[in-house]
């Protein structure tokens, strides 16, 4: 019964405790979606940058990682190769060529990394092929054609079919030009990446650097579901003692760093509103005890124990933040089911987007976990805000309170 | 042995400038089944004295020995429980917990302590059959006339079986008709539940009714007289 003079008590003042449960609904539907969103660009982020070259687990020489120079290969590939397909979780694997290098038009030159590729194992690992904008993916058979992102184009002032010349170094340190022809552009969400990758056909590569032999500086390697990541870079990590594997949370770790720093934004986020909601609900609930001095003063006098008198302002709080809180969490639930089907469409800011990395399209996402998370801040921020008014109530002198009130 | 025994009672307000003696010297005693009236005019200290009696407030010197317990000596959490199981109270307005129903008023003592629901449920359906409320048991108290209440105070004064009822001047506000039924039903209820009513008022109807006056003036008994 206690429970439910509680839940009748936040009723006899409707117009007043609507404007608190609106408050707080308000308060976490705006909190909730906006953590949703700033998640969605994080998980765009991490997504596009696994899907536009990243892959999920990627195995280079343990020098390499230190020194990107063509002389430190992946020297038993083969083994590789068999560790990767010992694994049932594999998608797909991708062996690349890395080369430092720079990239020359008539107009300019610039720095870039420099990837051959085998056209057909690549597409098991990156969505690059998705992100063509003018030309194809390697389509024909020609030589030295080269996929340059979009924002090197511009930048190089070059079109589809420009010519454009790349220069690095061969194994023996002697400087290498290669002429190539631009069969592709690409623009991914990511104008760094667009800026500083260009991609080949490995055999071409091989060709100009007059190896027989492939030269892999990494292999890229792409699992059947993100759940797996963990188990196969332990198995190839054991598999391969020789070689760095390595998770896409280890080689880019400030993708990690956004990725998990999102969910703490979106709690700090909350709480923050639920500290400045703490002290409306507090003040609500003042109003409804020095309301009441007199009936309080005469349930204490009849035997209600202080404790009784507490717990029953606590339920009250309880009542009304986590009601406003249900709320709050359905209706921020609903918009966040929405737009994560629909999507935010911010293709107004996409410039800035992209320099982030993260797709013009947000798709807002909030995990089942963090829905218990808030529901217990809720709990505690009305345990706090119970307090005073609670305090307030349980210090009343029986006589004294039927007496003055 | 007397059931309430009031010994050297003295009570002074010291919230003002000028302390206020409110009781002086009190030597009373109540004995069971009583239905006894405490008059006299404002100021008088009828309300401190009661006030005193229920465990309330406590005097500034002397002791109040109910039932064998001196309450003065009581530490405060004894003091409620000791006031929900052997104090009933009625007020002058009446004091029901508005968001409750008539039934669930009566109840809510018998929760406090801690009777099944089945009993008190049983219990408090009596009780307001008894002080004529049968028809108006799921009644909130809005719903309900001032004589009405006050019979629902009554009935949740006696839920939780006290060994006497202290009564406020519980017909200040409501007309002669409910004052005089209300009187009737305390009386009853005197008589059928054996139950010591003492009430402060100033209502010559209520004075009539009494089987004891104790008049007080200026803190001190003036009078304490049988009615014939």
């Amino acid at each position: 019964m206690l429970t439910q003079l509680a839940w009748k008590n936040i009723w006899r003042n409707k117009k007043r405790s609507l404007v608190i449960i609106l408050a707080i609904m308000l308060g976490l539907w705006g909190g909730l979606f906006s953590g949703a969103i700033m998640m969605g660009m994080a998980e765009s982020m991490v997504d596009s940058a696994i899907d536009r070259y990243l892959g999920h687990v990627e195995i280079h020489s343990k020098k390499f990682k230190d020194d990107v120079q063509i002389t430190n290969y992946i020297k038993d590939v083969k083994a590789v190769e068999n560790a990767i397909n010992a694994q049932d979780s594999i998608a797909g694997y991708s062996k690349r060529t890395i080369l430092e290098g720079m990239a020359a038009s008539a107009a300019s030159s610039f720095g870039v990394k420099i990837v051959g590729i085998d056209r057909v194992a690549e597409k098991s690992v990156s969505r690059l092929y998705q992100k063509i904008v003018d030309g194809d993916y390697f389509d024909t058979q020609k030589r030295n054609q080269v996929i340059i992102g979009k924002k090197l184009a511009d930048r190089l002032n070059l079109k589809l079919r420009s010519k454009i010349i790349l220069t690095f170094q061969d194994v023996h340190g002697e400087i290498i030009y290669l002429a190539c022809r631009i069969t592709g552009i690409f623009k991914t969400e990511s104008s760094v990446f667009d800026e500083t990758n260009v991609f080949l056909r490995q055999v071409d590569l091989m060709r100009s650097l007059h190896q027989t032999e492939t030269l892999i500086h990494e292999i890229a390697i792409r699992v059947k579901s993100a759940k797996y990541v963990p188990v196969v870079e332990q198995n190839l990590a054991s598999a391969l003692p020789g070689l760095a594997v390595e998770t896409w949370e280890k080689m880019a770790p400030e993708l990690a760093f956004v990725s998990s720093s999102m969910e703490a934004f979106t709690y700090l986020f909350v709480a923050i509103i639920l500290f400045a909601l703490l002290f409306g609900i507090t003040n609500n609930m003042l109003m409804s005890v020095v309301e009441r001095i007199r009936e309080l003063g005469i349930l204490t006098a009849v035997g209600m124990k202080k404790s009784r008198v507490f717990f029953m302002i606590l339920l009250e709080t309880i009542f009304l933040s986590m009601t406003g809180g249900i709320l709050g969490m359905t209706v921020g639930g609903f918009f966040i089911g929405f737009f994560n089907s629909a999507g935010i469409d911010l293709s107004a800011f996409a410039t800035g987007l992209e320099s982030f990395g993260s797709a013009s399209m947000l798709y807002p996402f909030l995990p089942a976990s963090m829905y218990i998370g808030l529901t217990i801040m809720i709990l505690f921020a009305a345990n706090i805000a119970a307090l005073l008014p609670a305090w307030k109530a349980t210090h009343l002198t029986p006589a004294e309170a039927i007496r003055t009130y | 042995m007397a059931l309430i025994e009031l010994k050297d009672i003295s009570k002074t307000y010291n919230t003002t400038a000028v302390p206020v003696n409110a009781l002086k010297d009190i030597n009373i005693t109540f004995e069971k089944q009583e239905f006894t009236a405490i008059v006299g005019p404002s100021g008088s200290g009828k309300t401190t004295m009661l006030n005193i009696l229920g465990g309330l407030d406590k005097p500034t010197n002397g002791t109040v020995i109910i039932d064998n317990n001196d309450i003065t000596k009581m530490k405060p959490g004894n003091l409620v429980d000791f006031r929900l199981n052997k104090i009933g109270f009625v007020f002058q307005a009446y004091n029901l917990i508005p968001v409750l129903t008539a039934l669930e008023n009566v109840e809510f003592i018998m929760l406090l302590q801690k009777v099944s629901k089945k009993e008190r449920r049983e219990q408090a359906e009596n009780l307001l059959q008894d002080v004529g409320l049968g028809d108006r048991m799921d009644n909130r108290p809005s719903q309900l006339s001032g004589g009405q209440q006050q019979r629902v105070a009554v009935a949740r004064a006696l839920a939780s079986k006290p060994a006497f009822v202290l009564a406020d001047e519980p017909t200040a506000n409501l007309d002669s008709k409910s004052a005089e039924s209300l009187l009737d039903m305390m009386e009853e209820m005197n008589k059928k539940h054996n139950m010591t009513f003492i009430f402060s008022t100033h209502d010559a109807r209520v004075i009539k009714r009494a089987r004891r006056v104790v008049t007080l003036e200026d803190g001190m008994v003036k009078e304490d007289k049988i009615n014939k």
